[in-house]
């Protein structure tokens, strides 16, 4: 058995040492349950909830009965779920000259509900030997209701056995399909679901595969130049992040600290606890030093701009910059930098890590030693070249060449800060340009 | 059956290629006899390797199934060619790695499988250090 299936098996990522038929049949297998059990629930649902509701507003006939008895009907608490009641009735009524007698009626649904009251209301709004209009079921003249109606909100429950129904088999088709498959035929099938966008056809992905497209980057004509590169927002995710860490850590170290202090106070110190809640409150007044750093950074610092003569950008040719630096700073230095970095996305057990090296780095502009004052921008031009034969921008799941522009500035008092411009360098192709 | 074997021939010895060129070659199956071959696969493919998990996309797919009654002579060599297109091109990065290749996967008779690739370069993208010089 062992030699047919490789039930221990090493692994990195998504490449196994595993069976793949072994491992397509388990898949199909768990899919295919999936798919089973969202048909049985679904098919439930429609002939308890769905079919018979409808059959009740469209079907049935309307008579006029005479209410014999009513009661609260109780389904008895279980040790899992609490009782439950439903008003029923015991009904007369004539159909065709016939007499019937029918006990138990209400609804067409015959659902208890968990709530007593509501049951009890609608039991006061029959009189016992008043006459009422009724529907009875011209199929069968011993099933009648006395109201009608949809359930509304049970209907909702049909999402549950319709997700199950849907995933179980789309995976289940998708299983089959890959079954025996080829890595070759498997990624073809893959590429070939990917193109079916029919709201977003992306002209440039198919002249240059792999290379990401620069519809984000161009549309927003720049003042000086042709476009205006987006900042890549990373700074307002790592101030929330900094903001929540620092909410909850210190949250959390206060209440450990009241109840230090609350000991001193009453005479009785707990030093255990007070030992353990001083390097935590170090730590916590840490996050909030870096959090005010963060803050300063994005707010202290006015807006970067920066414009690019066109886009995406050809190995070998010059493309015009413009920066402008907005606030009241002082500063040491400001700079410009064209940086080309590998990312390599891969898994380490169930974590998921990202490499980042950096392959190129040029600086294209530095200005040492002036101020900026409120109102009044720095503005200067300079040049950017993406060297002759350089790799174009690549982007795959998990790898990546990503092409940046870099702008640093050392302020005069405050930290350090480094906003960030994505760009698209296209491949040379044949040696011409396409820009 | 004796001794099974893929050649696969590129029509270019140097297998340096452009963007745009035509990649063309041949395949020829040696030691498999036409009652033991049921299906072949020819991919043209990039394949990426280093630091990362694979990525990999198919250029240009063929399978021959003879099975299936597409005509197929596995004593035959099989010609084939496709325009290669222009980009992703081949590049060996530090922590990322884009190779092409042509790949020629056999399927045989009670499950066996036989897979031969011969690699060639698209464009020439130099080292990362020497485009940082």
């Amino acid at each position: 058995m062992a030699r047919l299936f490789r039930f221990y098996e090493k692994k990195r990522g998504d490449r196994r040492t595993g069976s793949q038929a072994f491992g397509n049949f388990g898949e199909a297998l768990f899919f295919g349950i999936f798919f089973a059990l969202g048909c049985i629930a679904f098919v439930y649902m429609f002939a308890v909830l769905v079919w018979p509701e409808w059959r009740a507003n469209r079907q049935f006939a309307p008579t006029t009965c005479v209410v014999v008895a009513k009661h609260l009907g109780v389904k008895a608490a279980t040790a899992n779920e609490p009782a439950m009641y439903r008003p029923e009735f015991h009904i007369r009524y004539q159909v065709e000259g016939e007499p019937y007698d029918v006990d138990e009626v209400y609804d067409v649904t015959q659902i208890y509900l968990p709530d007593q009251e509501s049951a009890t209301a609608i039991l006061a709004q029959f009189e016992v030997g008043q006459e009422y209009p009724c529907w009875y079921d011209p199929i069968n003249p011993k099933r009648a209701v006395l109201a009608r109606g949809y359930s509304g909100w049970l209907y909702l429950t049909l999402l549950i056995p319709l997700s199950f129904l849907i995933i179980g088999g789309g995976r289940l088709v998708y299983a089959l399909l890959d079954w025996n498959a080829s890595a070759e035929r498997r990624s073809l099938m893959t590429q070939r679901a990917a193109q079916i966008d029919l709201f977003d056809y992306d002209k440039q992905d198919r002249n240059f595969p792999s290379v990401p497209a620069d519809a984000n980057l161009t549309n927003s004509p720049g003042t000086t130049l042709a476009y205006r590169l987006p900042i890549a927002a990373t700074t307002g995710w790592t101030l929330f992040g900094a903001s929540a860490a620092a909410v909850l850590w210190n949250g959390i170290v206060i209440w450990f600290a009241i109840m230090a202090i609350r000991s001193f106070a009453l005479g009785t110190p707990d030093w255990t606890l007070t030992g353990l809640v001083i390097p935590f409150a170090a730590a916590g007044v840490w996050l909030i030093v870096y959090l005010i750093r963060q803050l300063l950074k994005t707010t202290g610092v006015g807006p970067t701009r920066l414009e690019i003569s066109a886009h995406p950008l050809s190995p070998g040719s010059p493309y015009e910059l413009f920066l402008s630096q907005a606030g009241r700073l002082a500063m040491n230095s400001l700079e410009v930098w064209l940086v080309c970095e590998e990312k390599a996305t891969y898994r380490q057990g169930t974590d998921t890590r990202t490499e980042t090296r950096r392959v190129f780095g040029e600086r294209c502009f530095v200005r040492e030693g002036f101020q900026i004052h409120q109102g009044l921008p720095f503005e200067s031009r300079c040049q950017v070249r993406v060297p002759e034969g350089a790799m174009h921008s690549f982007h795959a799941n998990h790898n990546e060449v990503c092409w940046k522009l870099i702008v640093r500035g050392a302020v005069v008092g405050w930290p350090d800060y480094q906003r960030e411009f994505q760009i698209v360098v296209n491949p040379a192709v044949n040696g011409q340009t396409h820009a | 059956m004796i001794h099974a074997r893929v050649k696969i021939v590129l029509d270019a010895p140097t297998r340096s290629f452009n963007p745009g060129d035509l990649l063309a070659g041949q395949f020829v199956l040696e030691g498999i006899a036409p009652e033991d071959l049921r299906s072949v696969e020819l991919s043209v493919l990039w394949h990426t390797e280093g630091k990362g998990e694979e990525d990999m996309s198919v250029h240009f797919f063929e399978r021959l199934d003879p099975q299936n009654g597409q005509e197929f002579n596995p004593l035959l060599p099989h010609l084939f060619s496709t325009t290669l297109p222009n980009s992703p091109l081949s590049y060996a990065g530090f922590i990322v790695k884009i190779c092409w290749c042509v790949r020629v996967r056999v399927f045989l008779a009670r499950g066996k499988e036989l897979s031969v690739e011969v690699p060639f370069r698209l464009g020439k993208v130099p080292q990362p250090e020497q485009a940082a010089s």
